[in-house]
């Protein structure tokens, strides 16, 4: 499983296109928050977190979309399932790859906190956790990718079809819904959301729902991704 | 040894259902180089595929050495090299560092005695993209080869090739085919006759001859016009 893992991480890694997605990434984040907080004078990493739901729904597809796509297009699939290792190994290599890729997206962007940290009293363990929720977040989006990845020959249908997941999963638990749906629909939705459970990591707690929201989550796509394989679509 | 006991393969499509392979039957021994003809669409990837476990019979049995392809499948896989039809491969990967993945994935750190017969040494360091058709051929063979499987499954080794890579490609497997069981799939009569030491025609899913190759040029030729009505 290792070898292919390295296998995977070495493509983005010596392709230019893992680079430009995580540092167009890096940009977008660091710019977005900081535009704001000069204006709002709210020196808070909150801006921040509630941001990054949005800007992964496009950077977490963008690095995923190719994973089982063109391995299905190419019908290099055919490759990697009669060499001896399990559908299971193969899907975790690869979303393993793009868990490291998602995670160094992440830490380029820790120049804000310690950049807050000179103009404000930051308190370090609600920033760690909030961290600890945008790795599961990243995690549970990387999974969904890889299941629509899976079914389709199309990178460009395999982004788009993950960005709407991600864009409906994000968008039952706002403002605007939440004026139009029923009181009991707003809250089971909030439940699914997973902005709803990130929000426990951002005030900093570690709410073990959430850890299973998200694990169950990324569990979820990543099994059925690993039957798609078996079934040999 | 390779069993297959009238092994069915049905495929769903929107055209209805299919019987891609129906109730074949055949074992392969060490030793034997099994040139496998038919027509296109009579079968021949779909029994591969079944040997190889990357697809499960609809009814009857596949074992390899007694072990299921499905159940063992990792078992059975590296006892075997797959070259597959059209040798799809990692392009953007360099040829040696493509043949350490193959490797290490099946357990072996030294491929070179691989990359000498298969004559590519001068290529380890190109990606694979930039080959010409026969070298990607020679890469995709080299990855087979490697880990020495006891079974060789090529399907169409010689597809799109020149006839002196052809050539190259045949005595490759006739070289290699000591000690192992080689099943290849091919288009040109020629190099069934050539290659193998056993003939099975396969049409429309059903196995309508098994048997050593016919005596004389163009034999196998007469005899599969005689057999194949597709």
């Amino acid at each position: 499983m290792v070898t292919l893992y390295k296998k995977e991480l070495k493509y983005y890694l010596d392709n230019p296109i893992g680079y430009i997605t995580v540092v167009l990434f890096s940009i977008f984040v660091n710019f977005l928050y900081v535009k704001d907080i000069f204006v709002t004078g709210s020196a808070s990493m909150r801006p921040f977190f509630a941001l990054l739901p949005w800007l992964l729904m496009i950077f977490v597809p963008a690095v995923t979309m190719r994973i089982l796509s063109e391995e299905k297009r190419s019908n290099t699939i055919e490759i990697l399932l009669t060499l001896p290792v399990s559908e299971t190994q193969v899907v975790l290599s690869k979303f393993l790859a793009i868990f490291t890729l998602v995670a160094l997206g992440l830490v380029l962007t820790i120049g804000l906190p310690v950049s807050l940290s000179f103009l404000t009293q930051i308190y370090l363990p609600e920033i760690l956790v909030g961290y600890l929720g945008a790795l599961l977040l990243g995690a549970a989006f990387i999974g969904l990718s890889m299941f629509f990845s899976s079914q389709t020959k199309n990178q460009v249908v395999a982004f788009l079809t993950s960005v709407l997941a991600i864009f409906l999963l994000l968008v039952i638990s706002t403002d605007f819904l939440a004026n139009v749906l029923p009181k009991f629909i707003q809250d089971l939705a909030g439940y699914f959301s997973p902005v709803y459970h990130l929000q426990n990591f951002v005030k900093g707690i570690v709410d073990l729902r959430s850890v299973f929201y998200f694990a169950s989550l990324t569990l979820m796509f990543l099994f059925a991704t690993i039957i798609d394989l078996e079934k040999r679509n | 040894m390779i069993f297959l006991t009238a092994v069915t393969k049905r495929f769903r499509s929107s055209k209805g259902i299919k019987n891609a392979v129906n109730e074949i039957s055949f074992k392969a021994k060490k030793g034997e180089i099994i040139g496998f003809l038919g027509p296109n669409g009579a079968g021949k990837t779909t029994t591969m595929r079944l040997i190889l476990g990357y697809l499960a019979p609809t009814s009857g049995s596949v074992t390899i050495d007694g072990l299921d392809p499905i159940e063992k499948r990792i078992e059975v896989l590296k006892k075997i090299g797959y070259l597959p039809e059209n040798n799809p491969l990692y392009v953007e990967m360099k040829v040696g560092e493509y043949l350490r993945f193959i490797g290490q994935v099946k357990g072996i750190e030294d491929f070179s005695s691989v990359v000498d017969e298969v004559g590519i040494s001068d290529v380890l360091n190109t990606k694979i993209e930039e080959l010409s058709r026969g070298f990607k051929q020679r890469v995709g063979l080299a990855a087979a080869l490697i880990a020495d499987p006891e079974i060789l499954i090529l399907d169409e080794p010689t597809s799109g090739l020149d006839p002196i890579e052809q050539d190259k490609i045949r005595s490759l497997i006739k070289k290699i085919s000591q000690n192992k069981t080689i099943i290849f799939s091919t288009h040109i009569l020629s190099e069934a006759e050539d290659v193998a030491n056993r003939l099975i025609i396969i049409d429309k899913g059903k196995i309508v001859y098994d048997g050593v190759k016919p005596q004389g040029r163009g034999g196998a030729e007469k005899l599969f016009k005689r057999l194949v009505k597709s």
